[in-house]
């Protein structure tokens, strides 16, 4: 014990005095801070655009709620009380347009993921949800191309390479600067020696990913304690990565080859599993496994619509009614019952095909899921942003809350459409809480 | 003099075993890119001509029913996948593939392949452009960091001086030496890349092949900047392992750290504004004017005087056309203008993005030939714009065709429903046909990239013809 001190000590000592350490772990905290900064700038941004959002829709509302209490008798009133009060709105146009938006998990900010190639909200009113939904938020694709430089991106791509240079001369290093005959004489093994080198150098990438970490947290004001221990978490996965770094450079050392031989060697290693093989893999996939034809969803509805516009208004309310018996009171002629239930069919013939989509999807993904042990960068990214929040299957859990939500507000809507009744105050106030 | 030096280095690097391996790694990678990038382009193609005829029959076939009726089914433009995207699939998998096409609004080209694919996707997909512009230029590194100072340490260095070998003679031997090997590596495959171009049996275009030609014209000069730059710093390196470390942190800060903080300093400089933002000016802009004076109602109360006044008649009811076809195309014209005015707005903010990029591109070669190669491939973001562009003329032209049907033979006095036509008028539609941008417009765009490859390989040549006499002294 007191030796591996000893020969930690002096390996620190020898490693400082050099500038590459300086100059490496200067680079590598730079891309991390910067990371960091970039993060919470994205994550800012799109926080920003929800409480936009947010705003907007609540300023829309309580003017619904003003209109609500104008004097009819007035003449020039009568519009605007029109469009608060009737759930069918006010001629071609719906009575409200609601928002749901994507609020960002804690650590949002340290790792992006997917959470870019999604919209954060969705604007939509009681009509069918699935038109509705088609749409994305403004991107350059070059952007969404070459992906964020967050904290995430420094750990999985940055810190491998960090570990690479650190270790690629711990044996030919001595060789080559013509000291390994002075270590082999000493009375310590040279295994011992090269194990505490190893060490250290290990002890280095881990501090640096520790504090890199706490200041991500500190900066990004991520609390701690709380979350669902997320630190922690956040930590053993990064930290495990670089030790899998470590024992893969380890391995190469053990070979003792020269200096030049063994940074290829790293390098090739880590070109292998952060670039080569996740590439490979999509590569395969996305060229030879066709994604679902979504555009065949949009052709469904559409000649739904057509149909239902082309037939009497029996056609839909005969759908309609079995499926929905507490709105049934036998009229098959009203428009407004007509054209708010030919929604509903919509909706619900879009839920079957999205769900067949998101079938095909999976059985896809799972065909990758099978070799990603291949790519540990992979691996550890999907899984930080698992952490975060920010990977597919969060957008596809907001999508089910947009869903839900729709549907609350169908109920409400639906209830007064069939009825033939306008909303009362009472109504609208309601409405406003579930905002 | 210079045969022999090149010959030498030649043999040299064909005869280094970690070299044939690094070699024959980099061969077989490339060869899986263009088979099985090749395969999926296909493919994908068929998918989608598939896709548009399909659609364009269901077009065709809707039955009869009113012009207006028709414009709201609407119509698909599938966005056909270029024949050179195999070799670099560009920004395909993060711009949509279709988009639907009806009366009233212009929508977004949607359904990109990232948002359907799991997380795995952001690390990109192995193709001939990866290869060449990241992984190839990582072999050069290991061909040349040490070439000068091998001979330095083995001592050869004076020998070769001493049998009247210029400095700059040499240099340039290294130099074309390095080159040739490369060139064996990259012409060979090319060529077979070409080969299974030709296997298509609607035949090539022949901008396919200009392109194709201009593209490996670009690798070609990308490659010949990188062994310029790695055999001068070799030159210059204190030793190897010095030149080794200086080479691949070039190579990691130019790969792999700077596109990202580019693209990423782009967004800052040039910020996107939000879809809500987007929509909603173009919202208020439909309802008050573009320029926020002129409602509406105003502009539908002015058009029916002038409509009046121009027929000779005091009301609508007396109209000999019909009067909504007349309505609904001038809203659908005002509308367009918006939009127009809109998306041009936003295609400014992405081309300034872009361009940064572009810019840096004269700092860093590899940013320069990554969007001259996209662009080629006919995987950019005009391309993409180009063809959005294209659905929405065809989208203007078919509903301004069902509108002026129905302002002309929709007569007054007849119901909506009772006023129908078929598949004769469907079918007057031409299917939508879209054409990629041709070389010329490529290269007008790409004029920044293609500046920057020209002036690094100028400059190196210049540094290197001054500054090669100076290599003895070290």
């Amino acid at each position: 014990m007191k030796t591996i001190l000893h020969i930690l000590f002096f390996e620190w000592k020898t490693l400082w005095r050099s500038n590459t350490l300086k100059v490496l772990l200067l680079v590598v905290f730079g891309a991390g801070i910067y990371g960091i900064y970039f993060g919470k700038f994205e994550i800012d941004k799109q926080e920003d655009r929800i409480s936009q959002v947010q705003k907007y829709e609540r300023q829309q509302f309580d003017s619904l709620l003003v209109w609500a209490k104008l004097d009819t008798s007035i003449i020039n009133n009568k519009e605007k009380y029109q469009k608060a009060v009737s759930p069918t709105g006010f001629g071609w146009s719906k009575h409200f347009t609601y928002y749901l938006t994507h609020e960002s998990s804690a650590t949002a900010g340290l790792c992006l993921g997917q959470r870019d190639l999604f919209p954060v909200y969705y604007g939509f009113n009681v009509t069918d949800l699935a038109r509705q939904v088609n749409t994305g938020e403004l991107a350059n694709p070059m952007k969404l191309l070459t992906g964020n430089f967050d904290l995430s991106y420094v750990f999985v791509f940055l810190f491998p390479l960090l570990v690479v240079a650190l270790f690629y001369n711990l044996y030919a290093g001595e060789k080559e600067g013509g000291t390994l005959s002075l270590l082999q004489s000493q009375s310590t093994s040279l295994r011992t020696i090269l194990f505490g080198k190893g060490l250290l150098r290990l002890l280095i990438v881990w501090g640096l990913a520790t504090i890199l970490l706490i200041l991500g947290f500190l900066l990004q004001g991520i609390a701690f304690g709380a979350t669902g221990q997320l630190f922690l978490r956040w930590s053993l996965i990064v930290l495990g990565y670089c030790l899998i770094w470590t024992i893969l450079m380890g391995v190469i050392v053990w070979f003792r080859q020269r200096s030049a031989l063994s940074a290829m060697l790293g390098l090739g290693v880590w070109l292998i599993f952060t670039l080569i093989t996740p590439a490979m893999l999509n590569l395969f996939l996305l060229a030879n496994e066709p994604l679902p034809n979504r555009s065949q969803m949009i052709h469904t509805l559409r000649t739904m619509n057509d149909q239902n516009w082309e037939h009497p208004k029996s056609y839909v309310l005969d759908k309609f009614y079995p499926d929905n018996p507490q709105f049934n009171d036998g009229d098959t002629t009203d428009f407004y019952k007509w054209y708010y239930a030919s929604f509903t069919l919509l909706d619900k013939e879009a839920k079957v095909m999205n769900d067949e989509f998101e079938k095909q999807i999976k059985k896809r993904n799972s065909l990758i899921e099978k070799w990603e042990w291949l790519a540990p960068a992979a691996i550890v990214h999907e899984k930080l942003s698992e952490l975060s929040s920010t990977d597919r299957d969060s957008h596809l859990a907001f999508m089910k809350d947009v869903r839900a939500y729709h549907q609350g507000l169908k109920d409400l809507y639906y209830a007064r459409i069939f009825s033939g009744d306008q909303f009362t105050i009472k109504d609208l106030q309601t409405l406003k809480k579930q905002l | 003099m210079l045969k022999l030096v090149i010959k030498k280095e030649f043999l040299t690097a064909l005869r280094d075993v970690r070299l044939q391996v690094s070699g024959v790694i980099l061969i077989s990678l490339m060869l899986t890119a263009v088979f099985v990038g090749r395969q999926g382009q296909k493919q994908i193609q068929k998918e989608r001509v598939q896709a548009q005829s399909a659609m364009y029959d269901k077009w065709v076939n809707q039955g009869n029913k009113h012009p207006h009726s028709a414009a709201h089914y609407g119509q698909f433009a599938f966005k056909p996948k270029p024949v050179l995207s195999f070799l670099d699939v560009g920004l395909d998998n993060y711009t949509g593939i279709s988009v639907f096409l009806e009366a009233h609004k212009q929508n977004e080209v949607l359904f990109s392949a990232s948002q359907d694919s799991n997380g795995m996707t952001r690390f990109g997909e192995m193709t001939a452009a990866l290869i060449l512009q990241v992984l190839l230029p990582l072999l050069i590194i290991f061909l040349t960091f040490n070439t000068f100072s091998k001979e330095r340490e083995e001592g050869t260095l004076k020998l070769i001086h001493a049998q009247g070998l210029s400095m700059r003679q040499l240099f340039m031997g290294k130099v074309w030496g390095t080159y040739l090997m490369v060139l064996l590596i990259f012409l060979p495959i090319i060529l077979l890349a070409y080969l299974l171009l030709g296997q298509q049996s609607t035949g090539l275009g022949s901008g396919v092949t200009t392109k194709f030609l201009l593209l490996t014209s670009a690798y070609a000069i990308y490659f010949l900047i990188f062994v310029l730059l790695c055999v001068l710093i070799s030159a210059f390196g204190k030793n190897s392992g010095f030149s080794l470390l200086s080479l691949l942190g070039l190579w990691i800060a130019s790969c792999i750290i700077m596109p990202k903080a580019t693209t990423n300093l782009a967004d800052k400089v040039y910020p996107t504004p939000s879809q809500f933002e987007f929509k909603k000016v173009i919202n208020d802009k439909v309802k008050n004017g573009i320029d926020g004076h002129n409602p509406s109602d105003v502009r539908l109360a002015s058009l029916k005087q002038q409509v009046m006044d121009q027929y000779g008649v005091g009301s609508i009811e007396e109209l000999p056309v019909n009067w909504s076809g007349i309505a609904m195309q001038a809203g659908e014209e005002y509308t367009d203008q918006v939009y127009d005015a809109e998306f041009t707005r936003i295609e400014h903010i992405f081309n300034q993005q872009n361009r940064l990029s572009e810019w840096i591109g004269f700092v860093n070669p590899y940013l320069a030939v990554r969007h001259l190669s996209m662009a080629l491939a006919g995987t950019d973001f005009h391309h993409h714009m180009a063809f959005a562009k294209a659905a929405e003329n065809y989208r203007r032209e078919f509903v301004k065709k069902m509108n002026k049907d129905m302002e002309v033979n929709h007569k007054p006095g007849v119901a909506y429903g009772d006023y129908n036509v078929g598949k004769e008028m469907w079918s007057s539609i031409e299917p939508f046909n879209y054409n990629l941008p041709g070389a010329t417009t490529i290269l007008s765009n790409q004029w920044r990239s293609i500046a920057a490859l020209v002036l690094w390989l100028v400059g190196l040549f210049f540094v290197s013809f001054i500054y090669a006499p100076k290599t003895s002294r070290l």
